[in-house]
């Protein structure tokens, strides 16, 4: 068989580019492209592309990145052995972010409640006449998008914990769903630290370990996956602290400083 | 500048995998330390290849996060036998294929205003930008980003980390022919982006 007999396809001619050939097929490449100049003209652009892949430019971490990344990562590390319990921190884009929103309206919108030490939500007993009005206003809204974010959330756990595990490879919108409770659930968080609300901001943090795990985690989950889920919302009793909030939301709005109609 | 292409810190395999071994069995004891010596070890590397990517500084630090503590968790999994870089980037590779695709749900749901404001990545080169020798790896970042996710990962596997096929099916969980296929409509794509390029600096010759 002469060189040109037959001609490489492109497919041959990447393999060959990347050596991913037999010794064989390769000196028969070779003496097929030293003969034909249509094939060359393939290869070479096929080198062409290698060489600029090769120069592209990736930025090089500035120093002290090994430690930025310590410092982002070992309060997101998992409780393991003898580490303490730790929580998963923001990166400096969402810090900046939320700050920004929270700065906005952070400051003012949970001014017209608090949140006790025991979890429930209580009327600020003294608001003057000037400020009640717009207070309250602002808390219905939040409190409604609160019951929201934390109804989806318990919706989501409980599907968690009741997908069979042969069902795993069928998540997407389970991510998906994660993945925008996430996005709301850090704004919420902020504010919610912006008042001084710590428990409230504890149950966000909580909830938002485990929708980030299933937000960044893998589109078809195995077993294990699911396990390692399921096992942090039962060891967090996560649903427990998100029906309790849901509830204490749920008693705010009913409460008669609040304008039902509104709802 | 070019980077060095070779394989993931190919000059640190040979003596530091014992010491690599022996610090996941201590991080997975409970050493802090340890953990911090891997990540030490390590973290650029990961910064690298979630680079290629995600395609952003600021993606990429958050893949690298993302990474380790995938990896902490799955500590006990690891095997001694196998080589912990070798692991920990297969988990990157992961992480930042489920991060760009969970970044791309976030940014179809954004409004269209936002989007249309965005740099298209599979605009084509024009000439006047291949003009400028330094516009190279924006083009190319440009192409890489143009690709499928899969398609992109590996690429990036084959090209910049000499994976071989079988090593690119297994992280992409595909079949051998279906890894190198992806591979194949990679350099294909990437051929047809860049051919302005590799035309422009033909001329130049």
């Amino acid at each position: 068989m002469t060189p040109l007999d037959w001609h490489p396809t492109d497919e041959d001619l990447t393999l060959h580019a990347y050596r991913d050939n037999t010794p064989e097929e390769r000196a028969a490449v070779d003496r097929h492209l030293h003969e034909c100049a249509s094939c060359a003209a393939i290869a070479h652009e096929i080198e062409a592309l290698q060489h600029l892949a090769s120069a592209v430019d990736v930025p090089e971490p500035e120093a002290g990145f090994e430690d930025a990344v310590w410092a982002r990562l070992a309060p997101a590390l998992p409780h393991r052995a003898a580490w303490p319990p730790v929580r998963r921190p923001w990166s400096l884009r969402q810090v900046v972010a939320v700050t920004a929103w929270a700065a906005a309206v952070g400051g003012i919108v949970i001014a017209g409640y608090r949140w006790n030490s025991s979890g429930i939500v209580t009327p600020v007993r003294q608001p003057t006449a000037v400020a009640t009005a717009p207070s309250q206003a602002q808390e219905r809204v939040l409190l409604t998008a609160l019951d929201a974010h934390f109804s989806q959330t318990e919706m989501l756990f409980v599907e968690l914990m009741n997908a069979p595990d042969d069902a795993a490879g069928s998540l997407a919108f389970e991510r998906a769903t994660a993945d925008d409770l996430v996005q709301s659930g850090r704004l919420y968080r902020a504010t919610a630290a912006e008042a001084g609300h710590r428990r409230l901001t504890d149950v966000l943090d909580d909830v938002q370990t485990v929708l980030t795990e299933v937000a960044l985690g893998p589109e078809k989950p195995g077993k294990q996956d699911l396990a390692a889920i399921r096992s942090r919302i039962e060891d967090d009793d996560l649903l427990f602290k998100v029906r309790a909030v849901t509830n204490d939301i749920r008693d705010r709005q009913q409460q008669p400083g609040t304008n039902e109609g509104a709802l | 500048m070019a980077e060095p292409t070779g394989r993931f810190p190919a000059r640190l395999i040979p003596q530091m995998q014992p010491d690599d071994t022996m610090l996941v069995r201590q991080a997975a004891g409970g050493d802090q330390t340890a953990f911090r010596l891997l990540v030490d070890r390590h973290s650029r590397s990961v910064f690298r290849l979630a680079f290629r990517i995600a395609g952003t500084r600021e993606d990429a630090e958050d893949v690298v996060q993302e990474t380790f503590i995938r990896a902490f968790r799955q500590l006990d999994r690891f095997e001694s036998r196998s080589n912990f870089g070798t692991w920990l980037y297969r988990i990157g590779f992961n992480c930042a294929i489920d991060f760009t695709r969970s970044r791309a749900h976030r940014e179809t749901a954004e409004p269209p205003d936002v989007l249309d404001q965005r740099e298209d990545p599979a605009a084509t080169p024009t000439g006047h930008d291949v003009v400028y020798a330094g516009q190279i790896s924006v083009q190319v970042q440009r192409a890489l980003r143009a690709l499928s996710d899969q398609e992109r990962t590996a690429f990036v596997m084959r090209h910049y980390h000499q994976c071989s096929i079988d090593e690119i099916g297994r992280t992409l969980d595909l079949k051998t022919s279906a890894a190198k296929h992806a591979v194949f409509r990679a350099v294909r794509k990437m051929r047809v982006a860049l051919r302005p390029l590799v035309t422009s600096q033909g001329e130049g010759m």
